[in-house]
C-alpha cells in the first residue's frame, strides 16, 4: 500500500468516525489549558508568581477535573476511532456523548470559578457540604451535577461499544476471548481492539455506576444533611470509581498502539492466548485493585490493604509481559519507520511501562505510611499520563493528519518530541524527588526549604507546555484545513 | 533514610525498564531477528522472575504487619482529632524511647496526620476520619519539637492545619530506647 493511498483512506475512515477526531481536538485543547494551570500553579509554590490559596485549591481542582476529562475523552475517541473498523457503531450516540460531556465542563467550570468550588476532583466526601465558607452549596451542587453529565455520557457510549460488540460477536465472553482462555482454541479469535474495549466497557461501567451512586448521594447530602453516608463507605466508592476512570483512559488509548504500530512495522498485533489472559486479568485488577488508595485508613479490613497492595503488583504484569513485551518484540528488527506519531505511540507505552516502578511501590504499606500524599503521588501518576495516556492521544492525532511530508522525523517535529519527553521526565524526577523529601501534595504555600524544587519543576513545565502546544497547533490547523482539503 | 533509598530502588527499577526501550528503539533500523529474545518462552521466563519477585516483596514487607498497635505496659496513648483547620492533641506531650498508640478521627472532613521531623522528613501518617478512629503506633527516638502537617485536602485552610507535638526525654526508669 502507498503511502498516498494510505493518506485518502484514513482521510475517509476518519470522515467515518464523526465527530471523534473533533473529540481529541477538544481534548487536546483542555490538555493545554490545563497545563498552564499546572504551570501557574508549581509556579506559585515555587513563590515565582502570587496566587490566593483559595483560588489555587480552584485551579487545583480544575486542574484535575480537567485533566481525568480529557484524558477520558481522548481515551473513548481512541477506542471509539478504532472500534468503528470493526463493528457498526451509531455515530449519533457519540454525539449525545461528545454534548453531555460539554455540558458537564460547563457546569464545573461554573462551579469552580463562577461558585468557587474548591474540593478537589475527587469530591472527598463530606468536603463538598464543609467548605468554611469558600463555596456555597449551590457551587457543589453543580460540580456534582457536571461530573454526573459526564459520567452518563460515558455509559451511553460504553452502551453503545457494548450493542455494537454483541451485535457481532454474540457475547461478552466470545469478545472478551474466553474460549482461548480457558480451551486454547477459537474459530474466531477477536482482534485485539474488540478484546481491548470489552475490558474497558465491563470494568469502567460498573467504575461509572458506582461513582454515579456516591455523586447522588452526596448531591442529597447537600441538600438535605441529616441524609448522610458512611464516610468510610463514600471513600471506598470514591476512590473505586476514580481508580478505573483514569485505568480506562490509558486502557482506551493504548488501543492506538495496537492499531496503529502495525502498519508501521508491517507486524500485525495478534490477539494471542497471552494476550487474551492479561487482557481478563487487567479486567480483573482494575476492579480489585483500588484500596491501595486507603492504605493509611487502619479502620479497613487488613486483608482489603493487602490485596491493595499484591492487586498493585499484579496490575503490572500484564502492562510489563503483554503491552511492553509485545510492542518491543514488534518493534524490534522491523525496520520502523520513525516519524511524529510512532514515536509518540512508542513513548506512551515506555512511560505508563517506566509508570508501573514507583506506582508498585506506593502501594505497598510500609512504603506508603512514608509517600502516601506526597509529591511522590503526582509523580507516579505524570509519569503515567505525560508519558503514557497524554502521549498515546498526541500520537494518535499525529497519525490522524500524517501525510508525506510527516513520513520523515525532522525539525520541529523531533524539536517539540524530545522537548515533550525531556521536560516530562525532568518534571517527573523533581516530583518523585520532592516526595522523597516529604513534601505534602495539594499544598497552596510551601516552606522555604521546598521553594527550589518548585521553580525547576516550573522551568520543566513550560518545555512540556511548549512542545504540547505544538502537537496541538499542528494537529488542528492539518485537521481542519490541509488534510481534510485533500 | 527510607524515603532515599525508596527514591534509589524506584529509579534503578525505571532504568531497568527503560533499557530495553531504549536500545530496541536505536536497532529498529537494522534487520535484526524478532526471535530468541522475544519469543513466548522469554515472555515465560520474565512472568516467572516477576512473580517470584512479587512473592519475596510481599513476604518481606507484610511478614510483620506494618499497622501493628500492640498495648503495652510502658504505652502512652494520645487522642488526637482534626478539625477545619486545626488538631487537637490529648495529651500534647509523649516521652521519647516508649511506644505512643495515636488514637486519630476527624471531626469533620477527612484529613491526615503526617508527622515531621526537625529535618522536615515525614516519620510516618495515618488518615483522620469522621466517625472513625485510625490508630497508629510509633516510638519516638529522640526528644525534641515535631511537626504535624495534613496530608488530606481538607479544604482552603489546608496549608494551615500544622501543630507541634513535645517529646520529652526517656524517663530514666524505663530503660534504654526501643
Amino acid at each position: 500500500m502507498t503511502t498516498q493511498t494510505l493518506d485518502r483512506d484514513i482521510s475517509s475512515e476518519r470522515r467515518g468516525a464523526g465527530l471523534a477526531p473533533i473529540a481529541l481536538l477538544l481534548a487536546g485543547a483542555v490538555f493545554l489549558l490545563m497545563m498552564v494551570v499546572g504551570l501557574l500553579m508549581r509556579a506559585a509554590q515555587g513563590n515565582l508568581v502570587t496566587i490566593d490559596p483559595v483560588l489555587f485549591y480552584q485551579l487545583m481542582t480544575a486542574h484535575g477535573a480537567g485533566m481525568v476529562g480529557a484524558a477520558g475523552l481522548s481515551g473513548a475517541a481512541i477506542m471509539w476511532y478504532f472500534l468503528g473498523r470493526h463493528v457498526a457503531l451509531n455515530a449519533k450516540v457519540f454525539a449525545i456523548f461528545l454534548g453531555l460531556f460539554l455540558l458537564g465542563v460547563v457546569l464545573i467550570l461554573g462551579a469552580i470559578f463562577v461558585g468557587g468550588f474548591g474540593a478537589a476532583w475527587t469530591f472527598l466526601y463530606p468536603l463538598p457540604a464543609h467548605s468554611g465558607g469558600a463555596w456555597g452549596n449551590n457551587a457543589a451542587i453543580a460540580f456534582l451535577c457536571g461530573l454526573i453529565s459526564i459520567g452518563v455520557g460515558f455509559l451511553l457510549f460504553y452502551l453503545e461499544a457494548a450493542r455494537a460488540i454483541l451485535a457481532k460477536y454474540g457475547s461478552l465472553s466470545n469478545a472478551m476471548a474466553w474460549p482461548l482462555v480457558f480451551s486454547g482454541k477459537m474459530d474466531h479469535v477477536p482482534p485485539p481492539t474488540i478484546i481491548a474495549s470489552t475490558a474497558v466497557i465491563i470494568f469502567n461501567s460498573l467504575g461509572i455506576v458506582v461513582g454515579a451512586a456516591v455523586l447522588v448521594i452526596s448531591l442529597i447530602n447537600l441538600m438535605v444533611p441529616a441524609f448522610a453516608i458512611d464516610p468510610l463507605l463514600a471513600k471506598n466508592m470514591i476512590y473505586f470509581f476514580g481508580h478505573v476512570f483514569i485505568n480506562a483512559a490509558i486502557y482506551m488509548a493504548v488501543i492506538g498502539v495496537y492499531e496503529i504500530i502495525p502498519q508501521y512495522t508491517g507486524r500485525p498485533w495478534k490477539s494471542s492466548r497471552a494476550f487474551a489472559i492479561a487482557w481478563s486479568a487487567i479486567l480483573l485488577f482494575v476492579l480489585a485493585v483500588y484500596p491501595h488508595h486507603l492504605l493509611q485508613d487502619t479502620v479497613m479490613p487488613g486483608w482489603a490493604l493487602v490485596v491493595g497492595q499484591v492487586v498493585s503488583y499484579l496490575s503490572a504484569l500484564p502492562v510489563l509481559a503483554v503491552t511492553a513485551f509485545g510492542l518491543l518484540s514488534y518493534v524490534r528488527g522491523s525496520g520502523m519507520r520513525w516519524d511524529l506519531a510512532s514515536a509518540l505511540l512508542f513513548i506512551g507505552v515506555f512511560g505508563w511501562s517506566i509508570g508501573v516502578v514507583p506506582a508498585v511501590i506506593d502501594g505497598m504499606i510500609s512504603a506508603n505510611k512514608l509517600m502516601h500524599n506526597t509529591q511522590w503521588v503526582p509523580g507516579h501518576f505524570h509519569t503515567y499520563l505525560l508519558l503514557g495516556e497524554v502521549a498515546m492521544s498526541f500520537g494518535v492525532m499525529a497519525w490522524l493528519v500524517r501525510s508525506r511530508e510527516q513520513a520523515t522525523f525532522n525539525g520541529l517535529d523531533r524539536t517539540a518530541f524530545w522537548g515533550y519527553v525531556g521536560g516530562s521526565v525532568g518534571f517527573i524526577l523533581v516530583l518523585l524527588t520532592a516526595g522523597a523529601m516529604s513534601v505534602p501534595r495539594r499544598w497552596a504555600v510551601h516552606a522555604p526549604e521546598w521553594i527550589a524544587q518548585d521553580r525547576v519543576s516550573a522551568v520543566f513545565a513550560v518545555v512540556i507546555l511548549l512542545g504540547a502546544t505544538y502537537f496541538v497547533t499542528r494537529y488542528a490547523i492539518r485537521l481542519l484545513t490541509v488534510h481534510d482539503g485533500r | 533514610m527510607q524515603q532515599q533509598m525508596i527514591l534509589v530502588v524506584t529509579l534503578l527499577g525505571m532504568l531497568c525498564v527503560a533499557i530495553p526501550f531504549i536500545l530496541i528503539a536505536r536497532s529498529t533500523a537494522s534487520s535484526v531477528s524478532p526471535t530468541p529474545l522475544f519469543d513466548d518462552s522469554s515472555r515465560r521466563t520474565l512472568l516467572w522472575v516477576l512473580m517470584i519477585l512479587g512473592v519475596a516483596v510481599t513476604v518481606a514487607t507484610l511478614w510483620v504487619w506494618p499497622h501493628r498497635v500492640v498495648a503495652g505496659a510502658s504505652t502512652q496513648a494520645v487522642n488526637v482529632t482534626g478539625h477545619q483547620w486545626s488538631w487537637e492533641f490529648e495529651p500534647n506531650t509523649v516521652k521519647a524511647g516508649s511506644p505512643v498508640i495515636f488514637n486519630v478521627h476527624a471531626g469533620d472532613v477527612n484529613h491526615g496526620m503526617g508527622v515531621y521531623d526537625a529535618n522536615k522528613r515525614l516519620l510516618f501518617q495515618v488518615q483522620a476520619m469522621p466517625g472513625y478512629v485510625n490508630r497508629v503506633e510509633y516510638t519516638f527516638d529522640k526528644p525534641g519539637t515535631y511537626q504535624i502537617l495534613c496530608m488530606e485536602f481538607c479544604g482552603m485552610g489546608h496549608h494551615l492545619m500544622t501543630a507541634d507535638l513535645t517529646v520529652t526525654a526517656a524517663d530514666p526508669n524505663q530503660g534504654a530506647p526501643q
